[in-house]
């Protein structure tokens, strides 16, 4: 069973406030690292618990794990990983995991959605995966599975299929309901699945009242694939490093080191420092060719073409140092558990630190062009407002956060690779509006230059891969990354074939879109494609945008491009005709 | 059959008429978005596909080719089709990228369908995970018979009984195996296993004296500091190594 740590300090203060709070209710403690601990507590009082470390405890959600333990001890069981960052010190954050068990034969747990809103996501995908009912959740639709596949058929259940199984599609036309916005004058714009502003599929449904957005849904999961049951059934832990990596084709490499991280701390496995350098290398080189992507695609949707051909020029460089470091432009695979793959050497570290240099010039001249675009600042100044307030309830991560005055960021909060061993500083702005997330996004692409050219300098001597270690079953501990989009946390629990037990990723993606009905609220429809690019989306995107007006009652939809087009001309608008 | 025949003739026809661009269309079909943003990278002025006049559009009904990327996950199955469906015939499908070719790592989960020919009728497979800008111009190209496929045709067959002959000769098994991982660990698999088949190169020689002084001169004037570390380190394995044995023989 879990390895048994002491824990840390601070992490004790804390869990023994919620004991004073709670006291019976709270029926064990494990701690997996001196910065992991996992309550396991009543089902009843779940919900109170889970409220009272976010608001109260300075958590904020970052994971809800669904699991089928029934093989184990005879239930079910959900987790709600909370990230405590009470006090904002690097040492004193820690990962509070509540754990509750769900009987088997009544497969139902308290919502904790209508007191922590960022739940909302997470426990309607563990109704769809595990069939486990969030009782008093009020979002009733699916969300992971595609619309034909049948009921009563919940994919990660131990006993309930092959993974390899294809249930015939049970509806021939997509039925998804979405949100009905009632009011005078309302219009609905359709937007997608084939869509917005990356290529990816995803649909959107905007409420408008004239030009102004006043609500929007959408239905995405278009590229739900398997991954979490595949690695459970097919693969070993080294393979699932390299699936880890096609969760996501622009961030793939943070997930694989996550889910690295993941099985490592689990198993008491210590990676090489020099592995460690190497995995922070690579991590800041796909920030940047992820950040220089999205700046690219700002200066797009606002009509500023030119500078997103630069942009893609000056990516290329990054792509190139990738060729040179892994040997792959895009996917790296080089993690193993226990290390990395490939080791740098001086010639490769030349090359890297020759691009840095050019790059630098390079990115000076873009930057100073980009914001000197009046047009870039008045298309993205006080547009697509993130509120703090319902940033709180939301725990959205990434630049996304940092765009609304919250230094968050997970190489600081808790330091990870070689993150605490080089010089670096978390970039927010207070702007909460697409031009601050693009400013951090900027800035960030500085830093990103400076810890690659520290880490090359400073890299340890030692081995990069420890080999001959033996794995413990059903031991599950936290992997975590700051991803080009924010904080990546994975959970693993090991199994005893040489396999895992239950993976699951979560995506930092998944934690930005549930708020970002609220970032539309008051824009006007020309500013969605840019406000949904500022959040840097990565839902492997989407073809058409309904659009409803509220006031005609009328449906109409309009194609990506068509709206694309009014984004950047802002004439003739699609929805006057 | 008449119809297939049919539709070869009519594709045949579209790249002898077509005088302008070829327009074509990307349909992600629940790919990771790695195939995306490579397609994007080849677009970019750095590769310019567009001076050999091919242009990514925006709508289906523009297209003469059909990009499909991913490996065709349920929910994306009816855009897919629809997409299929809007594009005027005669068209070109390309599946692009491991998982448009066959489904790729996901090839049998519960979610997907595997492969956009699990679908529709493919013309050319561009394979890669993620492929690079330059395979994915090379694919294009290829399927607008711009250039030739390259398929050669190879048979091995054994005419003599051939003996085995261990990788390292004249070197002890057991130490070229301990020296290997040794310059795994150090240095990973790629590096690892030249700077290993380099250091045994000097251990061919035979006497351990003269081995240590080859070696020694080769770490004083290595560039690489690394380099010369992880030489060091093999080099300490072999020298307790040939000690121990100076020892037993002793």
């Amino acid at each position: 069973m879990p390895n048994e740590m002491k824990p840390g300090q601070d992490g004790k203060k804390s869990v023994e406030a919620l004991r004073s709070k709670f006291g019976a209710a709270i029926l064990a403690e494990a701690w997996q690292t001196p910065d992991q601990v996992t309550l396991t507590v009543e089902l009843s009082s779940l919900p109170e618990i889970v409220e009272e470390a976010y608001y109260r405890q300075g958590g904020w959600l970052s994971s809800v794990v669904g699991n089928d333990e029934r093989g184990l001890n005879g239930h079910f069981a959900v987790y709600y990983v909370l990230s405590i960052e009470k006090e904002r010190v690097p040492d004193k954050n820690f990962w509070l995991t509540v754990k509750a068990l769900v009987p088997s034969h009544k497969p139902e747990f308290p919502s904790v959605t209508p007191r922590v809103p960022a739940a909302v996501w997470y426990e309607r995908e563990v109704r769809d995966m595990f069939g486990l009912e969030p009782v008093g959740l009020p979002d009733a639709r699916r969300l992971v599975l595609p619309d034909d596949w049948p009921d009563n058929l919940y994919p990660l259940r131990k006993d309930a299929m092959d993974y390899r199984f294809r249930p015939d599609p049970v509806a021939e036309e997509e039925n998804y309901k979405f949100i009905e916005v009632e009011g005078e004058g309302i219009v609905e714009v359709p937007l997608g699945p084939l869509h917005i502003t990356s290529d990816e599929p995803g649909h959107f449904r905007l409420y408008v009242d004239g030009e102004y957005i006043v609500d929007a849904d959408y239905r995405l999961f278009y590229v739900h694939r398997g991954i979490e049951k595949l690695a459970e059934n097919r693969l070993d832990y080294d393979q699932v490093t390299f699936l880890a990596e096609r969760i996501c084709g622009i961030c793939g490499y943070t997930h694989s080191v996550a889910y690295a991280s993941a099985v490592e701390t689990a198993n008491g496995i210590e990676v090489p420092p020099r592995a460690q350098y190497i995995r922070t290398i690579l991590l800041e080189v796909e920030r940047m060719h992820s950040h220089l992507l999205n700046l690219g695609l700002a200066a797009h949707l606002v009509g500023f073409d030119a500078g997103f051909m630069h942009f893609f020029r000056v990516r290329e460089k990054a792509m190139q140092m990738a060729e040179i470091l892994t040997g792959g432009r895009k996917t790296y695979g080089m993690n193993l558990i226990g290390g990395v793959r490939r080791d740098i050497l001086k010639e490769e570290r030349d090359q890297v630190l020759r691009l840095i240099a050019e790059i630098r010039v390079e990115l000076d001249e873009l930057l100073d062009l980009l914001l000197n675009t009046t047009n870039f600042i008045s298309r993205t100044q006080g547009v697509g407002r993130l509120d703090p307030g319902v940033a709180r309830d939301f725990s959205p991560v990434g630049p996304n956060m940092r765009g609304s005055g919250y230094a968050r960021d997970t190489r600081a909060d808790h330091p990870y690779g070689a993150y605490d061993r080089v010089p670096w500083d978390v970039i927010s702005r207070d702007g909460c509006d697409v031009l601050s997330r693009e400013l951090v996004r900027a800035a960030e692409l500085y830093e990103s230059l400076k810890i690659i050219e520290r880490c090359l300098a400073e890299m340890p001597p030692g081995p990069v891969l420890v080999e001959g270690f033996a794995y413990k079953p059903y031991s599950f501990a936290l992997g975590y990354t700051e991803a080009p989009r924010g904080e990546n946390v994975h959970w693993v629990m090991t199994g005893n074939n040489q396999q895992v037990y239950r993976w699951r990723a979560r995506a930092s993606t998944y934690n930005n879109w549930p708020s970002l009905r609220y970032m539309f609220r008051g824009n006007t429809v020309s500013d969605a494609p840019l406000i949904v690019a500022s959040i840097d989306p990565c839902y492997s995107c989407t073809e058409r945008v309904t659009v409803v007006d509220v006031r005609k009652k009328k449906a109409r939809t309009i194609e990506y491009k068509e709206l694309e087009r009014y984004c950047q001309e802002r004439k003739n608008s699609p929805l006057k005709s | 059959m008449d119809q297939e025949v049919k539709l070869a003739e009519l594709k045949a026809k579209l790249k002898k008429v077509i005088k302008r661009s070829v327009y074509i269309y990307r349909v992600d079909c629940g790919g990771c978005n790695g195939c995306e943003i490579e397609i994007f990278a080849a677009i970019s002025p750095v590769y310019d596909p567009e001076r050999l006049g091919m242009k990514v559009v925006a709508s289906p009904r523009h297209a003469d080719v059909l990009l499909y990327t991913g490996p065709m996950t349920r929910a994306m199955r009816l855009p897919a089709i629809r997409a299929y469906q809007a594009a005027p015939d005669p068209k070109i499908v390309v599946a692009y990228g491991a998982c448009g070719c066959s489904g790729g790592i996901f090839h049998d989960c519960y979610s997907v369908w595997g492969g956009a020919d699990s679908i529709f009728p493919v013309d050319v497979y561009i394979p890669g995970c993620p492929p690079t800008p330059a395979a994915t111009l090379y694919g294009l190209a290829m399927a607008l018979d711009l250039l030739q496929q390259k398929i050669k045709g190879e048979q091995f067959a054994e005419t003599e009984v051939t003996r085995v002959v261990p990788q390292y000769d004249g070197v002890c098994p057991e130490l070229a195996k301990e020296i290997e991982q040794e310059a795994r660990r150090l240095s990973g698999y790629l590096h690892g296993r030249r700077i290993a088949a380099q250091y045994l190169q000097f251990v061919r020689e035979g006497d351990p004296l003269a081995v240590d002084r080859k070696i020694k001169e080769l770490i004083k004037q290595e560039k690489d500091p690394r380099l010369a570390e992880v030489f060091l380190s093999l080099h300490k394995i072999y020298m307790e190594k040939m000690e121990r044995v100076g020892h037993n023989a002793g």
